[in-house]
Parts: C-alpha cells; structure tokens; sequence
C-alpha cells in the first residue's frame, strides 16, 4: 500500500452510491428515456435456420398506419467487420439467413404496437436448406456449409508440451472422459435496447445503449456509419446486467443508428425477451474429449484434451465466442494443478444457430468443470479420497511464480489453504461418516469440491484489447471530486469502489467522490467492463489518480502552513502537519484556494485541482483463486437436485469492498447452479430454437439458491492496491462443485457427470439403468 | 375495494382508443389508451412512472411487479383497461418523499441490489409479504421471491434485507 496513513474506506463495507436512486425506482435505463417524436423499431427475424430469401414483400408494412419506412438490406447495406473469417453479419440478412432470429427486416413507426403490427405483415417467401445443427458433422461439412464460399471449420489450432507423447504412454494409468456443455446465455434481466438521438444543427448522433464498452461502442458506430469517432456520442445510462452480452457489438444498433441519422428523428429499439434468447450472445456449447494420464498416487502427469466448439452462424467482431471459450477453457486447463503436460487441439466451427459470444468466465466454466472432473476421475478409478488427489496435485506456496504448461504464470494465491478452509468449514471427515449412514437410508447426498483459478484483469478481453484505464479527476472549488472512467460498469459498483480508492488518497469522505461513467463525452477513453478487468485496472487508475492529486493538495498543503511536504497528511477532510494537528487547513480550503485565491499559489504551481492517470498494471494477468464446496441431495425417482450446503472460500488480492465483492459471489454462484442444473438452449434438429421464454429457459430462483458461507483469503497482487479481478470467479467455480456433488451423490449407482446442464430425466434414467444392471447382474 | 371507487366503464373515443381513469398511488388519471396496451406500458410511457421495469412480458420474471388492490401482480400480465378503478401501487407509490423507506434502506444495509432492474418488482413483492401479516422467515421470503427473478445477487442479501427490514417493524 502507499503512504496513505489509515485507508478508511478501502477494505470497509461501505453502503452503495449507486443504491438510492434504484431503490427509489428513479434510476434511468435506456427505455426510460422519452424524448418527443420519437419512433421505435420491431425486427422480422428469420424463423429458418437455414433457407434462402427468394422474396421480401413490405407492401402490406408500409400500409400500416403510423409506419413510416420498413428497411430491408437493400436500405440499410451494412455487413458487420470480420477480417478474420470473411462471414461479417450483415446487419439485415442478405439473401440467405443462418439462424434463427436472424435480423431480416427493420420496421420504424410511431409506436412499438405499431412496428409489431407491421412486422405480421411482412411476406418472407424462404426456399429452405438443410440447417447445421451438429457441431461434429459440421467440421465435415455435413451437411453442408453454412457459409458457401468458406468451410465450416474456421479454427484449427494445437499445442502440445515437449515430452507430452513419453509422459502420457509412460504412465501406469489412463483413463478418457467425453464432455459436453450445452448452449446457455447470460440473461440480463434488461434486455438489449439502444436509442438514437440525431442533431441536425451539429450533425452529431447521440446514443444511448446499455453497453460494457462506452468508447468500443462508439469505435464500432463511428466506422460502421462513416462519422468521425468525435461526431458520435454514446452514452450508456444504467444497464440492467451485462455478463459479457452487453459487450459486443450487434447489427440492430447500426439500423436503428442509421435509421434515425436518414430519418431525422430518435429512433428508439427495445429488445423483447423472446429477442434476446434469439440473438443476444450464446455461450458454452463445446464438446472436450479428455484423456488423462496419472500414477498409482493419482498424481495427474499428463492431459489431452480435444475441443469442439460451435460459434453460431457468425462471429461477433472481435470476438468469435467458440474461440473465447476454448482458448480459456484450454488455457486454465490444469488449474490448480501442477499437470506437466497437455496436449491441446482446437477446431471451431460455424453452424446454423445464433452466434456465440460472451458469458462471465468464458470458457473458465468449463475449464473448471474438465479440471475438476479429472481429478474426481482419478480418485474414483483409484478408490481414493477426491481430497487427496487434489492435495496429491495442488500447486502449492513455494511453487510460485508458477509456470503453466500453457504459458501462462500465476502470481501468488493460496491454493491448498483455501481447499483446507473449505473443508473445515463443513467438517470434512464427518461429512463423510454421515454420507454413510444416509446412503444406508436411501439419501443421495454428496459433496463436490472446485478449486478454481480465476485470471483476471487481462491485456485482451471480450471489453477490447487496450490493456490500461483511465480516470480524471476534478476537485472542484468546493472541494467534492468529480472522477471519470472509462469503464462501463452493469451494476458492479464501479461508483462507490472507485470512490473508496480515491477518497482514501485524498483523506476525504467517500460521499464527497462522484465517479461519472458511460458518456464519451466526460469519460476517458477506456477500454470498458469485462475480463475482471475493472476492479484491477480501473481501481489501479482510481489509486494512480488519486495520489496525483494528492500531490498537489500536499504541496499546497505544504505551502500554506509552511511545512515540509513530507510532513504533510491529509485525513478526515484536512490538511495537517503530522504530530502537530492543529496546524491544519481544510480540503475544502485547499481546494477553494486552489481555483479563487491563486495569488497564495506557490510560486509555479497552476491553478486548479484536475489530474488524469492511466494504469496498465506489470504483469499480463493476475490470477484470483479460492475453493467452492457444494453438498447436494439427489432425488433419484424424481431427478430432482437440492443444494444442501454451499461454502465459498475466496482469495481476490486485496478486498476493496467485501460487501460487493461477496454480492458478486453470490450472483455468480445462483448462475453456475443455472448452468449446471436448469439453463439450456435447445435447438431442434432443424435448427429451431425451442427455448425461447423464461419459462422453457430456466432461472435460478430464490427457491434453487441455497444460503452461503463465504469467506476471504487476502494474496495481494503486483497491481497497485494489491487488487486482483473476481467478477467471474464464482461462476467458474460453481457448475464444476454442482456436478462433482451430483457425481459424488450418485457414485453408489456408478454415475458420473460429463454433461451439463444435468436434466432430472438424465439422473433418472442413469440411476434406472444401474439398477436394472444391478439386477441382470 | 373502496366504496367510493366510481365505477367508470370504458369509453370509445379516438380512433382505437377508450378513455379510462387510473388510480395510481392515490392519484387518479384519466387517459386515452389502445385496449391492447399493457398496464406496464401504460404506466411507463403514459404516466411516466418509469421505476417499474419490463424483464420478460411473460410473465415470469417478476420485475414489473405492481400491487393492484394491494396483492402483487405482474404488470405485464394485465391490460391498463383491466386496471380500470382498481387502486394500483408502483415503486414510486412506495417511496418516500425523501429518503428510503425502511424497507429500502434495508436493501441498501444488505447490499441487496445489483444492477438494480429487478429492484422495484422485489421491493413491491416484499412490501406486500411485510404488510401481510404472515410471519416473515427465510423460508416465507424466498416463497414471496420466487416469482421474481434477480440475475445479479444470488437472493441471499435480499432475504437478509428483508428479514431485517421485518424485525425493524416488528419494534
């Protein structure tokens, strides 16, 4: 830490600035702004997964009264950019569309009612082709190409450690599981929206857009509509979640921007839920078929792993999500674990389903689930205790900086110490003992360990590829500061942790920190929110920022009551010399000065109290860790899975606010419940998605989320403030906990998960087909 | 039901639309409105009561919560003509003039909102189970809850906030 004498709020449980104003229902999402004249937007999607447009007839549209264009690709020729795979979305399909949902015409008229009314009414005549479906028989083509001129198969990569071949085939013991992840979403409760507001006077675009990435946003608009990146202003209001959705880029922003730009009016589009299962980013939906090497400790000495992963019908710009999820989920593949060896083959496909992006830990998910898998694999083919093979593998205090054998080097965490509290927490041994005894009653109960490492605050991410933020801070003549980021937070509390950090620096009260984000226009240019990337590299700017001013504030501190700058501290609102508190002055009077009374400026010192900073922290990624526990009870003749217990032991550096960093465990821990138990998007053999309302996808509800026990381990990272990154950590976690708990129940029935998410009717044909086994034996 | 609602029954007027009177957080208004139109658009875009938010129109994600004779009920479900002289409640009915209600400091103490969407529809849901008279335990609020879905905080915080907004009450 700095020199900062008593950090108040740094570590603190501080309340939330964000809190009043959405709790009082005064909070402004997009679709709460209402501006006169303003026309909406419903889209005709495609409902083929694959089929040819012969024919759009509009006629019967533009009758409707209040329409007042119904905008095809013709009206609106622009193709999304994909320089590395030439398969750009176009932002209306053009000639064929590829999945469904698939934006095929935009209607604008007067009301939403309106715009839907207009949409019936418009005649697609399709010829059909055979959808791509089947992630395996797409990389051979079958059963054909979804883009013509191009293979499905788009991505082919490999790396394997030297000496993977002696080690594998020298092992004693091997053994190979087969997973599969099906396709999921993030679901933020807002949908997708955004509103363009065109002046004629300046030529400028305004717009407003729930997004990740205010300045990415603007880039992506800018160059899609050839306006200078200064002629267009986003601004991203509050954001009703993000989970990665909400940081890419898609083809209705470009049509309702250039609609109100030839229009002249704002144009407004608010996504409906059966638009958002559609189209909003998918994720998951890969296929890992794992061999594993190990000895007679159950020491893991080599893993192969080959992927499958099906992006969807397109790739996001930037971001072709099938790569995202396989290159993390191959990267972290070993984990905690010091696993020597891998050998790793990715191919990624397109097929005709939406296309895949971002959802919160990216492939970490699945990573941990293989990880973890692997280790309980072991134990069960040995007839040892799980907990020992992963003390067997854990990498442990004296290993690091460890070196992966994907290239990647962990900085300090506390891998074996937060298995250990975890354990103690629900009592391990007895755990055990009890299991027995309901076992012999006919309880399924089991126990699921995750010991998750979470890389964060990354150079590259789904929120773009700048590795550093920016804050500017402003202390105004009154002595309130007025911060601005570049980040683009969706409900993580950017505003008061940032403040926390900067009102910390400069000895004042947290309240009297104002952090502004998502307007272009005030904020720095930033790379946005995703990767866990702002607590680290935003929270480091906040710090940098912070001390900057300071160091004004002190040597004028120093100057007015004529002492040495290094006896200066600043604290609880004032300037004052150490061990002598009555010499003192008042921020508030500092800052006063500062702008009204330069004439007792010190000599060379300008006027003002504004500074910017901008942080890259040393190191490529830092790297959270911690331990997740799950205790479920399976119902075997119904399937249905109950979380008994659920023990969180987490480690993300230094905590700034333990309050918000456990609201973000939580969250994460009731979607990784999601993902392994309830959420799946099914897509029929046609290509038909078939899960397209919140009651055919299923979320966790307060009734599935068990109460946890968290706790926190404190490993400072290299990064300013010691932070380390954990919004994805617990989502990482979770499945892998819930499946193993699932495994470990239904280990008397010999069952072991490789598919998630589990579905009742699975648990109840693996527990039926055991026991007429059992009986045939 | 008060008995002094005055039973109004909906008029043909503009083209498309019928008049209807609202009664809104004790306030009564008279609109013009499509017999299709949702009471939750209704009372966003008509009346301006933008607190009460839009997660699914299906009637399943709990976030458009309003009490209508005081039971919570999905805005989304209802059409603003059924509401006709019925005594609705959003978020802003349940707000203070300044400051939070018990209620909602208690969210704010537990650090039970996130990205604050589904916020008001929790907040209505769990003032009428706190109003209701029934005991008020882990097991009652997460039952109130599970209508409504909250993608952010896993529930925890918001069970504690209103257990706790309970036993204030209870003082």
């Amino acid at each position: 830490m700095s020199e900062v004498l008593k950090p108040q709020f740094t570590g603190a449980r501080v309340t939330r600035l964000e809190d009043a104003r959405l709790l009082r229902g005064q909070a402004r999402y997009v679709d709460d702004f209402e501006y006169p004249g303003t026309l909406e937007v419903a889209f005709l999607r495609s409902n083929r997964a694959a089929a040819r447009i012969q024919s759009v007839d509009v006629t019967e549209a533009l009758a409707v009264p209040g329409v007042k264009a119904v905008w095809t690709f013709a009206d609106c020729p622009i193709t999304l950019p994909d320089r590395p795979f030439q398969v750009g979305q176009p932002v209306l399909a053009r000639d064929e569309v590829r999945f469904v949902g698939e934006p095929v015409a935009a209607v604008i008229a007067d009301s939403r009612y309106r715009a839907e009314d207009a949409v019936e009414k418009i005649r697609v005549q399709y010829e059909p082709l055979p959808a791509v479906v089947d992630s395996r028989a797409a990389l051979a083509d079958q059963p054909r190409r979804v883009h013509e001129h191009r293979p499905n198969r788009f991505l082919h990569k490999t790396h394997v450690t030297d000496g993977f071949n002696e080690a594998f085939q020298s092992a004693p013991h091997h053994l190979e599981l087969t997973f599969r992840w099906n396709r999921q979403t993030g679901v933020t409760m807002e949908t997708r929206g955004c509103l363009a507001l065109p002046d004629p006077v300046s030529g400028r675009l305004t717009v407003y857009a729930g997004h990740q990435s205010p300045h990415g946003l603007r880039g992506m608009l800018a160059r899609l509509l050839k306006l200078p990146e200064h002629q267009v202003r986003v601004v991203v209001p509050e954001v009703g979640g993000g989970f990665g959705i909400k940081a890419m880029f898609y083809p209705e922003y470009v049509v309702v921007a250039e609609a109100a730009r030839r229009l002249g009016r704002p144009v407004k589009w608010i996504g409906d839920r059966m638009e958002s299962l559609l189209a909003d980013a998918h994720a998951r939906d890969a296929i890992h078929e794992v061999a594993v090497a190990y000895d007679d400790e159950g020491r893991i000495l080599a893993v192969r792993d080959h992927v499958i992963g099906d992006t969807g019908a397109y790739a996001f710009p930037g971001f072709p999500g099938a790569v995202g999820e396989a290159n993390w989920a191959t990267e972290m593949l070993t984990g905690p674990y010091k696993i020597p060896h891998v050998s790793i083959e990715i191919e990624c496909v397109f097929s005709n389903k939406a296309p895949l992006g971002p959802y919160r830990g990216v492939g970490g998910p699945i990573g941990a689930q293989v990880q973890e898998a692997i280790v309980d694999a072991v134990a069960r083919a040995l007839g040892k205790d799980p907990v020992e093979v992963r003390r067997a593998n854990l990498i442990g205090p004296e290993d690091f900086p460890y070196h992966t054998p994907t290239g990647k080097v962990y900085d300090p965490g506390s891998y074996g110490e937060s298995l250990e509290r975890a354990l103690a927490l629900v009592d391990y041994e007895r755990f055990r003992k009890d299991q027995e005894q309901w076992r012999a009653q006919g309880r399924y109960v089991g126990l699921g360990l995750c010991v998750f490492v979470e890389p964060s605050a990354m150079a590259e991410s789904e929120a773009g590829s700048i590795p550093y933020e920016a804050v500017t801070l402003r202390m105004e003549p009154s002595g309130v500061v007025t911060a601005a980021v570049g980040t683009g937070p969706t409900g993580q509390g950017h505003e008061t942790t940032f403040a926390q950090l900067i009102a910390d620096q400069l000895g004042i009260d947290v309240k009297d920190v104002v952090v502004l984000h998502g307007d272009t226009d005030s904020a720095p240019f930033g790379g946005g929110t995703g990767g866990s990337r702002s607590g680290t590299i935003g929270g480091g700017a906040a710090i940098r920022a912070g001390q900057a001013l300071r160091r004004k504030l002190t040597q004028l501190a120093a100057h007015l009551l004529e002492a040495a700058e290094e006896d200066i501290r600043l604290e609880a609102g004032k300037a004052f010399v150490a061990g002598v508190p009555a010499r003192s002055i008042t921020i508030r009077d500092l800052a006063r000065t500062a702008y009204t009374d330069v004439a007792r400026l010190p000599e060379g010192m300008q006027p003002g109290l504004e500074v910017v900073a901008r942080y890259q922290p040393p190191g490529a990624a830092t790297y959270s860790n911690g331990t997740h526990l799950a205790v479920v009870e399976v119902d075997v003749e119904t399937g249905f899975v109950k979380v008994l217990d659920y023990v969180v032991v987490n480690d993300c550096g230094v905590l700034v606010n333990p309050m918000i960093v456990e609201g973000q465990i939580h969250g994460g821990v009731a979607q990784g419940i999601g993902s392994a138990l309830l959420e799946e998007l099914r897509y029929d053999e046609n290509g038909q998605l078939t899960t397209t309302s919140l009651m055919d996808y299923l979320l966790p509800t307060a009734e599935d989320v068990p109460r946890m026990r968290v706790e926190h381990i404190q490993t400072p990272s290299a990064s300013e403030g010691g932070i380390k990154g954990m919004g994805e950590g617990s989502l990482i976690a979770a499945p892998g906990a819930i499946a193993a708990a699932v495994s470990d129940a239904l280990a008397p029935f010999g069952v072991f998960v490789t598919e998630l998410p589990i579905r009742p009717q699975q648990i109840v044909a693996w527990v039926q087909a055991a026991k007429t086994e059992a009986q045939a034996g | 039901m008060s008995e002094t609602t005055q039973e109004v029954s909906p008029v043909e007027t503009r083209e498309g639309t019928v008049e209807i009177t609202l009664k809104v957080n004790g306030k009564s208004h008279r609109i013009a409105v499509e017999p299709r139109m949702l009471l939750s658009d209704v009372l966003r875009h008509e009346l301006g009561l933008t607190g009460t938010h839009v997660g699914c129109e299906q009637g399943v994600c709990g976030a458009c919560t309003v009490l209508v004779e005081g039971e919570p009920q999905r805005s989304c479900l209802m059409f603003a003509v059924q509401a006709e002289g019925r005594e609705i409640t959003t978020v802003e009915g349940l707000t203070p003039e300044a400051g939070l209600s018990p209620l909602q400091a208690a969210f704010e103490r537990h650090h039970a909102l996130q990205c604050g969407f589904c916020t008001p529809g929790m907040i209505v849901t769990c003032e009428a189970l706190l109003r209701s008279g029934r005991p008020v335990t882990e097991e009652t609020v997460r039952e109130a809850i599970s209508g409504n879905v909250c993608r952010c905080t896993g529930y925890q915080f918001i069970v504690d906030a209103v257990l706790d907004a309970a036993k204030e009450g209870a003082r």
